[in-house]
């Protein structure tokens, strides 16, 4: 056994790869029940009655987590503070599970995205506007939109590295705090989002973003 | 060296003897020349499945040394190139076989000459049961879709895997493991492998990453039988994957086989169900196993261990 159950991430629990949409959170999930519940044929006898208690409420907890976009940016943050993209990158471990999917696509993926941020990596050292906007102690919505723009990102691109909601991201530029769920979430949506652009301090970025906001957001 | 195929399942006609006559009956009629041997002693019945009613000599003979090697224990059938070694006659128990006896069948067993040697090892996790299942990389599991033959089927890949991973450790050091596996996990986890590989992982990797290694180096197989129409015909694959990630152990799903009717006529009357009924889905069934099973194998004999 690679690894214990009960210290697997959400993911490998699942049996998803990093970047499943939601469809596929939500059958591997129904998949995963049909095996672990107790009615189920598949693993009787296997568990005992506490094991499969615990797997059912850790697979739970992997669900609701996951299927929720802001609870899961959270999440995969906390799993490895580079973002979505740095498990796929770094994280041997969360490889294995995924093993059973699509292998080739997840390299082509790997490979692809590497020479992208290699790509966004030189723009940004040649970008004067992104690094007078690196520099400012008062970071706004229109700055993050600055550098989008400025690296030639489309919106749609961010929102399918980061997974967080195309209406929420436009929130984000817009600076319409108040229609974005709560600030927990907000600063865990500002790194991701600096994240996929390659901007970095992004944690220092984002903190200073939070700090910028007015007390009543 | 013949390739050796070893079948394991739960009691109460899970159906290895079924299968057993019936793979040695496709691959006899491919051409291989194929012996079966019935290590269900006690309980044998697979000269029955391939028509040879009256055994004139048996596996006894060899243990008790009347014959002086196994090939002259050696039956032929009335089927061109599928040769038996039959149980009858056994009042041994398999569990009763003495180890220098096992040893000696297993060696005589890697001498002879077939293309194909299957096992019927009847039920049961006896340690000389296991032994013989883990004598080759492929052993096959055969269970049906009932909770009281997948709960068997379970308990013999537990009895496998903990028996595969014994050898491993001098007595010494699996009692010592033992007794670490009980301070950390509690007094009934001994039972499961998987809380000792756990163990064994954190307190010795080295050993840990032999265990590995050997693992997956084994090729074994899972069949479902008897499932009829409102069966989930996924059960075998999802059966895989529990093993797969709670055991941590590659089982690959080999293929359903259907449940029918004919089956049992053809057993009452005596005559191989493929020759009599090779219309059937059951029969069509067991030529697509015969054929995925023959194109993939491991390692064909284990023998370093003993
Ligand atoms: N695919 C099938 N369809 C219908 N009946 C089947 C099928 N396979 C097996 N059977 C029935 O199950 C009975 C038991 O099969 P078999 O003797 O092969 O089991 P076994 O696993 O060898 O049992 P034991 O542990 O008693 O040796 C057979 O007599 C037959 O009637
Ligand atoms: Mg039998």
């Amino acid at each position: 056994m690679e690894k214990d159950f009960d210290q697997m991430n959400y993911y490998e629990i699942l049996d998803i790869r990093p970047g499943a949409t939601a469809v596929e959170i939500r059958s591997a999930y129904n998949a995963a029940l049909q095996m672990y519940q107790p009615e189920s044929l598949v693993s009787y006898s296997f568990f005992s009655r506490e094991e499969r208690k615990k797997i059912l409420a850790q697979l739970e907890k992997a669900y609701s987590t996951l299927i929720n976009e802001a609870q899961r940016i959270q999440y995969d943050h906390e799993l490895n503070p580079r973002g979505i993209a740095g498990i796929i990158e770094t994280d041997e471990t969360a490889k294995k599970p995924v093993a059973i999917f699509d292998m080739n696509r997840q390299a082509t993926n790997f490979a692809a995205r590497k020479n992208h941020n290699a790509e966004l990596k030189a723009k940004i050292a040649q970008s004067r506007i992104i690094a007078d906007v690196i520099a400012r102690q008062n970071i706004k919505g229109q700055d993050l939109k600055a550098i989008r723009n400025e690296l030639g990102v489309t919106m749609e691109a961010i929102h399918q590295e980061t997974k967080i909601r195309l209406d929420y991201l436009t929130y984000l530029e817009e600076d319409k705090i108040e229609k974005l769920p709560a600030a927990v979430f907000l600063k865990g949506f500002i790194r991701a989002y600096l994240k996929s652009l390659c901007i970095e301090p992004a944690d220092d970025i984002s903190t200073r973003y939070m700090n910028g906001l007015t007390p009543k957001n | 060296m013949a390739h050796i195929w070893p079948i394991g399942g739960g009691k109460g006609g899970s159906g290895k003897s079924f299968l057993a006559s019936s793979m040695g009956r496709l691959l006899a009629k491919s051409g291989k020349k194929t012996l079966l041997i019935d290590l269900d002693l006690g309980a044998a019945n697979l000269h029955t499945m391939v028509d040879v009613p009256y055994p004139e000599k048996c596996f006894s003979d060899f243990i008790a040394r009347k014959v002086a090697d196994l090939h002259d224990a050696v039956l032929p059938t009335p089927f061109p190139n599928l040769f038996l070694i039959s149980g009858a006659h056994d009042s041994l128990d398999i569990a009763n076989l003495p180890y220098e006896k096992k040893i000696k069948t297993l060696r005589a067993i890697a001498k002879l000459d077939y293309d194909y040697i299957v096992l019927d090892l009847g039920a049961g996790t006896a340690y000389n049961t296991l032994d013989f299942f883990l004598a080759s990389r492929n052993g096959i599991f055969i269970t049906t879709p009932e909770p009281t033959s997948i709960e068997n089927v379970y308990r013999l890949m537990r009895a496998i895997y903990l028996r595969r991973i014994r050898h491993y450790f001098s007595a010494n050091d699996f009692k010592a493991l033992e007794k670490k596996v009980r301070e950390h996990l509690g007094d009934d986890s001994f039972n499961k492998p998987e809380n000792i590989v756990a163990v064994i992982r954190k307190e010795f990797p080295d050993k840990y990453a032999l265990i590995r290694k050997d693992f997956s180096s084994f090729r074994f197989k899972l069949i479902l039988n008897q499932l009829r129409k409102q069966d989930n015909t996924a059960l075998g694959e999802q059966i895989c994957k529990i093993i797969k990630k709670h055991l941590g152990i590659g089982v690959e799903f080999a293929g359903n086989i259907a449940y029918d009717e004919h089956v049992h006529d053809a057993i009452c009357q005596r005559v191989c169900f493929l020759d009599r009924y090779p219309h059937t889905r059951a029969a069509n069934d067991l030529r697509v196993l015969n054929r995925k099973m023959s194109n993939a194998f491991g390692e064909q004999l284990t023998l370093d261990y003993l």
